[in-house]
């Protein structure tokens, strides 16, 4: 089910019980007003009646006269109240129970009346009338206990029922509404993970089955725009090794001479001289022309491995092992350009896990930069350390070249940003950013004018074994 | 008249090895260096009439071999080999007189050829 499906229904299921309840409560509320306002009457009467039976004991007691036309002036005022109230006590009662106060309090009247007529104070008259009195009180008196009850009743029940709805809100809030959060939650904290990776540089994808709902389109959306950064980031890999393999070339090309020229010029003697070569000089001489193929063949090699697109593959390798690998390339451009190299190799520092290839990489594109940036007779310093921890190693890579401005310093991990005009890419320091993040290590750089440029990476070592010696 | 002396300075050890070889077969008196600068400190002993140097080399480069040579013996001559083919830098070693100079890879003969004219403009 969706999300949006879900949160429609747990807002449904809500909003009925809210609607339920009103109706309850508005129901109740209403008898309630009826009940009180009954009430109100019905106490008014009770207290007349009462007033009635006091009379009664005057007139029949203490031969009052008077007392029985207050009687009948108490009995006119009780039958108005009851007729102009008849709407509000019907609700409340019943028709039956009013209409029987109302007879009853007719039949009371009708016994007052002949009495008040006749004037008399007889033992039957007496009797007939206090037992009249009698059941109008009690008729009354019932019907007030009556309503009372009631109306204990209802407020009993609307207590039961808050407390009921209150119950079905808390099992809600506390078992169905987190059941809907946590789903959209979980996907939303592996979302978050994701991004952070990519922001980092990690182009993985999130594993596992894709919800059926919202969040499983934005996973999926992810997942696919991850992989396609990870498929773009080879190709600008890629791309920026094709680049520096331009500039590598023309060293290569150099390199390849020297040999080249060796076996041109043993063959050239071998040629000439062939009669005058004792045996064992022929066979030295074809000893060195292998030889010197074998250079030739380990420089192709060496560059057609740094050509070749790789799927990154990561292993415990020796820093100092890759710089040496590194100026194996770029030696030619070295000398070319008549840079002296300086190398402070710790040979103490612990392995790293990581991509040889790539951290080759990064070091041809810092130290060609660094290479166009210096004039002949210029100094390239490259150093590795390690912390006291052992758990990082630093190289620093140090010319002392033409340097850069605050401005240009800013930009040189930005992707397609170059000094170089047309020939440079503007790829070689972000992708060295890229593969340095994918190392979960740091690059950064630091220049002055006309002092030179220094770059420092920090990769994390390979976590060590415990030490097992007490 | 002694044979005309030729020294040979390539860090790439066969160029002296072969060089020699052809040379010692054309007269030529020969001593072979990979390194610039015991070349130089032997040339301050024994003059050369004719001094082969590889442009680029470690230390001493080709051309600060010219500039020594020339303000210790004038006269010697001396060719440049190179692997590095640029044109500019040819020009600017024949600028700083150099009596030949030779692209990696070249032919013996021709080199033996220079080497016997530059031994003559030497002698003369």
């Amino acid at each position: 089910m969706t999300i949006k499906r879900t949160l429609i229904l747990h807002g449904v299921i809500i909003i009925g019980l809210l609607a339920l309840m009103g109706m309850f409560a508005v129901h109740d509320v209403g008898t309630l007003t009826t009940s009180s306002r009954y009430m109100e009457i019905q106490e008014g009467l009770n207290a007349s009646f009462l007033q009635m039976r006091l009379y009664e004991k005057n007139y029949f007691l203490f031969k009052d006269d008077q007392a029985m036309r207050d009687i009948l002036s108490i009995i006119k005022a009780a039958g108005k109240t009851l007729d102009s109230f008849s709407d509000a006590m019907i609700p409340a009662i019943g028709e039956a129970k009013y209409q029987a106060l109302r007879n009853s309090l007719s039949q009371y009247e009708h016994e007052a009346q002949l009495i008040a007529e006749s004037g008399t104070r007889d033992v039957v008259a007496e009797t007939t009338l206090r037992e009249f009195g009698r059941r109008l009180l009690e008729l009354s008196t019932r019907l007030t206990r009556e309503e009372r009850a009631k109306i204990d009743k209802i407020i009993t029940k609307a207590k039961r029922g808050m407390l009921a709805s209150f119950l079905i809100f808390l099992v809600l809030a506390v078992f169905l509404t987190p059941l809907i959060y946590r789903r959209i939650f979980s996907s939303m904290k592996k979302v978050t993970m994701l991004a952070r990776d990519i922001s980092k540089g990690r182009f993985r994808i999130i594993d596992g089955k894709v919800p059926d709902d919202e969040m499983g389109t934005v996973i999926t959306a992810m997942n696919s725009m991850s992989q396609e950064l990870r498929l773009r980031e080879d190709e600008l890999v890629q791309s920026k090794k094709l680049g520096s393999l331009g500039v590598l070339t023309a060293g290569v090309a150099h390199e390849i001479t020297n040999p080249l020229n060796n076996i041109s010029m043993i063959a050239q003697t071998y040629q000439e001289m062939y009669d005058m070569l004792p045996r064992e000089k022929r066979i030295e001489f074809m000893d060195q022309v292998l030889g010197e193929c074998e250079r030739i063949r380990a420089i192709v090699v060496n560059l057609l491995d740094f050509a070749k697109p790789k799927v990154a593959s990561f292993s415990p390798g020796d820093i100092n092992e890759v710089i040496n690998r590194t100026l194996g390339l770029v030696q030619n451009m070295l000398d070319v350009s008549d840079i002296e190299v300086h190398l402070d190799l710790d040979s103490g520092i612990p392995t790293v896990n990581m991509d040889k290839h790539q951290i080759n990489q990064v070091f041809v594109n810092i130290i060609t930069n660094a290479i166009q940036a210096m004039k002949p007779g210029q100094d390239l310093t490259i150093r590795t350390t390690t912390t006291e921890k052992r758990d990082e190693v630093h190289i620093v890579i140090e010319d002392t070249g033409k340097g850069m401005s605050p401005e240009t310093l800013s930009h040189i991990f930005d992707p397609f940003f170059s000094t170089k005009g047309v020939d440079g890419t503007g790829l070689g320091l972000s992708v060295s950013y890229g593969i340095v993040k994918n190392h979960s290590g740091t690059i950064t750089a630091s220049s002055e004018v006309d002092k030179g440029t220094t770059f420092e990476i920090h990769l994390p070592a390979t976590p060590q074994m415990e030490d097992t010696d007490e | 008249m002694s044979k005309p002396a030729v020294m040979i300075i390539d860090d790439e050890k066969v160029v002296g090895d072969m060089s020699k070889y052809h040379l010692e077969a054309a007269g030529f008196e020969v001593e072979t260096f990979v390194d610039p600068a015991k070349a130089l400190d032997r040339f301050r002993e024994k003059s050369f009439e004719v001094v082969v140097t590889d442009l680029k080399m470690k230390g001493i480069d080709g051309m600060e071999v010219l500039k020594t040579i020339k303000s210790l013996a004038p006269k010697s001559q001396v060719i440049m080999i190179t692997a590095f083919a640029h044109l500019n830098t040819a020009i600017e070693a024949l600028r700083g007189e150099v009596f030949d100079f030779f692209p990696k890879p070249f032919k013996i003969k021709e080199f033996v050829e220079s080497v016997r004219r530059a031994a003559e403009r030497a002698q003369a």
